[in-house]
Order: C-alpha cells, then sequence, then structure tokens
C-alpha cells in the first residue's frame, strides 16, 4: 500500500520504518539528475508530521511515567506509622467514641424521660376531664329525674352545663397543646446541645476563643458536664458540640 | 493462597477483639488521612462492621459463588461513601499491617497469600463498582415538604434531581448533613414517580443521632443524600392474589408504596391493609389513608390500637385483629414494623394456615446499620 518501492506510493498515512529503509523515488528526466522534487518532498513532509506526532506522545508518556513514579515513590515514602502513634490515635478515637456514645446515653434519658412525663400528665388530665364532664352529666340527669321543670326552670341549668363542659373540653386541650409544646422544648433542648459531630466541623475555632481559653487556664478540662455552653468548649475538644459563637 | 494459614492468622487477631479493627483505621488514617473525612466521627458501629465483614469474607473464601456477589454489593454500595478505586490499595496495606501487628508468626509466605487475596476482593469490587458506574453514587434529593404528624413521626417530602429507579418497598439509605457519614435506611412510602418525588416515615429514636435529626431539625430547603435501593420486600410480580399489607408504626411506608403501585401499575386486586399503633395519636397519616381507602374501591383499611380503651377503633395487638377478620389462606401477606409486630404477626397468619413462601416481611428496628448479605434491611 505504501511506497516501498516508490516515493510515489500512497501518500497518506504515516511511512513506517520499513517504508523508510525501502524508499524508492523516481529519477528525475535526463536534464534533472536526482530524484522528482515533488515526491521527495511529500514524503519527507510525511515523516516530519509522523515524527512530530511521536515526539509528542513520547513527551506524553513521559510525563505519565514520572507521575506514576512520583506516585509509587510517594506511596513507598509513606512510612508505616510507628505503633506508638497508631496507638494514641486509636487511644483518642476510643475517647471520641466514648464522648458520642455519652451524648447519645444522655440524649436516649432525655427524651424517653420527657415523654413518659408527657404521657402520664395526659392521661391524668384527660381522666380528670373525663370525670368531671361525666360527673356533670349525671348531676343533669338527676336534676331531670327529680321532675324539676325542664322547660323553664331547666333551660339555663343545661346551657350551664354545656357551657362548662365546653370549658373542660376546652381546658382538656389546653393542657394537652401545653403539655406538648413543654415537651418539644425538651426535646429541642437535647437537639441543640447534642449538636452536630462532624470530624471536619472544629478544627478552626472562631476568632477570639482562643485568646479567652488561654486566660481560663484550663483548656483540657473534661467536658462532659458542660458541653452544653457554647463558652466553656475546649479548643481541642472532640467536635461533639457545635459552637454557635 | 495458603487458605488455612489465611485463616489461622485471622483468628489469631479475631482473639485480639476490638482491639483489631481499631489498630487498623488508627494505622489506615495515619498513612491516609484524606480518607477519615469519608467516617463518622464515632467509628464504634463502622469496627464492628468492618470485622463483620472481614469475617464473612475469610469463612466463605473458598466459596467463590456466594462470597462475588457479597464483594460486587460491597463494591456498588461503598460508591455513596465515596471510596474510589484508589483507596484500595490504601485499605490493603493497612490490613496487611494490622494482621502482620497481631501475629508472631507473620511471615513472607503468609503476606504474599493476603496481598494476592486482597488484591482479587479489590479487584471485584472495584469491577463492580466501575459496572455501576452510569448511576450516580448517590443522589441528592431536596427536602421539599416537611410534615411533624406527632411528637415523633414526620413526614418527609423529597424530590430528586435525577430519577432514582427502585421498586416499591425497597428501602434507600439517607445521610444528611445534619448528621455527616451516617447512613439509615428508609423506605419510600410511594412508587417512583415522574416527578421524582418521595415520601419518607421517620419516626424518632430516642438517641437516635439521624431520625432525631430529620424528625425535629431537617427543614424545607435542606439537601440530604440517597443511596442506591436494596430490600426484597418488593411485589411478587408473578402473583395476581389478592394482597394483605400489615403495618406497625412506620412500617407502614414500604406498605403504602406497594398500595401505591397496584394503584399505578396493576394488575387490579383486593387489598387490605391494617395499620397498628399502641394508641390513635400513632396514627401518624389517617388522612392521607383515608383519602387511599375513598378513592379506590379495591383497598380496605383497617387502624387498630393496642394501648388505649377509650378508643372507638378496633383494639388489640395487629395481629390479633388481622386474625379476627380472616380467613387470609388465599392471600399474598406483606409485614413490616417492629420486629415483635413483625414475628407475632408472621406466627398467628402461619399457623392459620398460610403458607411461609407467602409471607414477606420487613423488620424496623431502631438504627438499621445496613442489609445483611442476604439483602435484608434489618440489623
Amino acid at each position: 500500500m505504501t511506497t516501498s518501492d516508490s516515493g510515489r506510493g500512497a501518500e497518506i498515512g504515516p511511512p513506517t520504518a520499513d517504508d523508510l529503509r525501502a524508499v524508492h523515488f523516481t529519477p528525475a528526466s535526463m536534464l534533472h539528475p536526482g530524484y522528482t522534487d515533488r515526491e521527495v518532498d511529500a514524503f519527507v513532509a510525511r515523516a516530519a508530521d509522523e515524527l512530530a506526532r511521536l515526539t509528542e506522545e513520547n513527551t506524553q508518556l513521559r510525563q505519565e511515567v514520572a507521575i506514576l513514579e512520583q506516585q509509587v515513590a510517594e506511596a513507598a515514602a509513606r512510612p508505616s506509622p510507628s505503633d506508638q502513634a497508631v496507638g494514641i490515635l486509636a487511644t483518642a478515637q476510643l475517647t471520641a467514641d466514648q464522648y458520642v456514645s455519652e451524648a447519645e446515653d444522655f440524649s436516649r434519658q432525655m427524651t424517653s424521660e420527657a415523654r413518659a412525663q408527657y404521657e402520664e400528665q395526659l392521661a391524668a388530665a384527660r381522666e380528670k376531664a373525663g370525670a368531671i364532664i361525666q360527673a356533670a352529666q349525671e348531676a343533669a340527669a338527676s336534676i331531670r329525674g327529680n321532675g324539676v321543670p325542664v322547660v323553664s326552670g331547666g333551660q339555663p341549668e343545661s346551657e350551664e352545663l354545656q357551657e362548662q363542659v365546653a370549658y373542660l373540653k376546652a381546658f382538656s386541650q389546653a393542657c394537652r397543646v401545653q403539655l406538648r409544646s413543654y415537651l418539644e422544648a425538651l426535646l429541642s433542648d437535647v437537639e441543640t446541645e447534642w449538636g452536630r459531630a462532624h470530624p471536619g466541623a472544629l478544627p478552626t475555632p472562631p476568632r477570639g476563643t482562643r485568646p479567652q481559653q488561654l486566660e481560663r487556664g484550663r483548656p483540657d478540662v473534661a467536658f462532659a458536664g458542660n458541653a452544653t455552653t457554647d463558652d466553656t468548649e475546649p479548643a481541642g475538644a472532640v467536635p461533639l458540640s457545635r459552637s454557635s459563637s | 493462597m495458603d487458605i488455612p494459614a489465611m485463616r489461622a492468622s485471622f483468628a489469631k487477631a479475631a482473639a485480639h477483639g476490638d482491639q483489631v479493627p481499631l489498630w487498623f483505621y488508627s494505622h489506615l488514617f495515619l498513612t491516609h488521612p484524606e480518607t477519615r473525612d469519608m467516617f463518622p466521627v464515632s467509628m464504634a458501629h463502622q469496627r464492628d462492621r468492618l470485622f463483620a465483614a472481614l469475617g464473612e469474607v475469610v469463612a466463605r473464601v473458598d466459596d467463590l459463588d456466594t462470597l462475588v456477589p457479597i464483594l460486587q454489593q460491597l463494591g456498588r454500595d461503598h460508591r455513596k461513601f465515596g471510596a474510589l478505586a484508589a483507596h484500595y490499595p490504601a485499605v490493603g496495606a493497612s490490613l496487611l499491617a494490622t494482621l502482620e501487628h497481631f501475629d508472631d508468626e507473620w511471615d513472607d509466605a503468609l503476606a504474599a497469600s493476603w496481598a494476592e487475596a486482597y488484591g482479587v476482593i479489590a479487584e471485584v469490587m472495584i469491577a463492580a463498582a466501575d459496572e455501576a458506574a452510569d448511576a450516580p453514587p448517590w443522589w441528592e434529593a431536596e427536602v421539599v415538604g416537611h410534615d411533624r404528624r406527632t411528637i415523633d413521626v414526620a413526614v418527609l417530602h423529597l424530590r430528586t434531581e435525577q430519577p432514582l429507579p427502585y421498586l416499591p418497598g425497597q428501602a434507600l439509605s439517607v445521610e444528611t448533613d445534619l448528621r455527616p457519614r451516617l447512613w439509615r435506611w428508609y423506605s419510600p412510602a410511594n412508587a417512583p414517580r415522574p416527578d421524582n418525588a418521595l415520601e419518607l416515615h421517620v419516626r424518632a429514636r430516642d438517641g437516635g443521632p439521624v431520625s432525631t435529626a430529620l424528625v425535629r431539625q431537617a427543614q424545607q430547603g435542606d439537601v440530604v443524600r440517597l443511596g442506591p435501593p436494596v430490600g426484597h420486600l418488593a411485589l411478587d410480580v408473578d402473583s395476581d392474589r389478592d394482597l394483605l399489607l400489615v403495618a406497625g408504626g412506620t412500617g407502614l411506608a414500604p406498605l403504602k408504596a406497594l398500595v401505591d403501585q397496584v394503584a399505578r401499575q396493576g394488575p387490579a386486586r383486593r387489598v387490605d391493609l391494617f395499620v397498628g399503633a399502641r394508641t390513635e395519636d400513632g396514627f401518624y397519616d389517617r388522612a392521607d389513608l383515608h383519602r387511599l381507602a375513598q378513592e379506590h374501591p379495591w383497598l380496605t383499611v383497617t387502624c387498630a390500637v393496642s394501648h388505649e380503651k377509650s378508643s372507638a377503633l378496633e383494639h388489640g395487638d395487629i395481629g390479633d385483629v388481622v386474625l379476627r377478620h380472616g380467613p387470609w389462606n388465599g392471600r399474598d401477606a406483606y409485614v413490616a414494623g417492629n420486629p415483635a409486630t413483625v414475628e407475632d404477626t408472621v406466627t398467628r397468619l402461619h399457623a392459620a394456615g398460610l403458607p411461609m413462601g407467602r409471607i414477606r416481611t420487613e423488620v424496623f428496628a431502631p438504627s438499621r446499620p445496613s442489609p445483611t448479605v442476604d439483602g435484608k434491611v434489618t440489623e
């Protein structure tokens, strides 16, 4: 297909090494010794293109090799950490795990106690309201049963009773709403105090907190008990509690 | 690969319990600090899981027919954590270092065996992850509605940007920025929609970090991440039997999705849905269930309470109530709820003559970390 026996062969596509070795150009006319200029020029151009492509490819490959070598070197150069270092990080991790689990326990206790209280009070309020309504109804029935003139005198009383019943129903509803909002408040307290736990959440304390903490002089104070207030949170502590500052 | 020797060395390490994964992760984070960000603050559960997974692999290493699908599932599932092919050698190096640390008789031959085995494992996992590369590693979903239904339950309406293909009844893992790196499983309560809308039912568990955040802190406009679907509660497409659906608590979600599927895709059949709760306040989705029962003549919804005598609803444990309405022997049964409810209901249905093969269950327990190797979304 190519110029294996003539420089005039297929004049597209890269010449192969064999092409170069076997290239043969047609002698020019009697008047012009040497090869046909056009054929030689075209062939040289094709060879130049291919050489340029190969050079570029070569450069790219060299770069890739360099990157890979660097990666290999980096991987090899990452020294295996000492047992001591691994031990220290392991202890730190266990401490963090413990704080998280304490926070979860705390939240669990608070929430379940709050709910128990809510349900208890709600049940009590319901029972009370039910008893009052029932007593009122019994009273109404006995008034009617005693033959008290219902049409004239009973009307206002029954209205009064109905008002009472309505009031009690409203009272029961209000109890319920209040208890619920009380519980909501408790739960939201637990949530906020517990806060957001993210490994990268706390590496940089907000500006101005560090000096304060240095002044206080106890930056390493254990905070399991006082994590609730933002300003006592130690700078280097496990980020269990989000500072709102 | 000298499998008996590898098992022996793993047994030596396993004798040290939690120390081993603790050492492994500490080693990994020291050599490749960039991997630390892929994990939650507390690593306690993570360590259990790694150990369980490694034990699984070592136990089945000579049974490739079962091992390979497990590894493939692991590889696909790890995409959502941001695991890349480049992380696998790092993990392998730390694994070998860990095994070496806990083995007095560690030698080059053992190291070569483990390296070879790990190479195969990584190759299978990476290949599976690559095959799944057409689908996104996770789907971002916006909270378009957050509806607190009771003190503990919220219904979240989500919308994904990209379509998320799943079968009604399957579960998705959910991660929120409120509790980074903690993934929990929830079942959408609807069949996939053209507008990519999803409905999740979330119960706040006492002390549960993700569920409480989703119920009490998440709000409209938040973005959550969803992992690929898993689970086996999907409707048996080869059957056109009528359905019996039994839900306790938020176990209602996957069953509501099945109702949605019957409504949208058929085949037409009778569906009886029983929903149990302790008290009337527990029926967080009553209005919508009522609407569904009104719209679909083939659907009946029965609510029953177990702990509220003054209620006008049916009274009793849900399994009991279901049997009172039987017989159900011609049905396909789907049961979802807390472990006690599911077990009780299944036992009763089976005792009443329904074959086990026609009862499908999903257990909803606090903190469902991930599906088991069988694909069950349980603890």
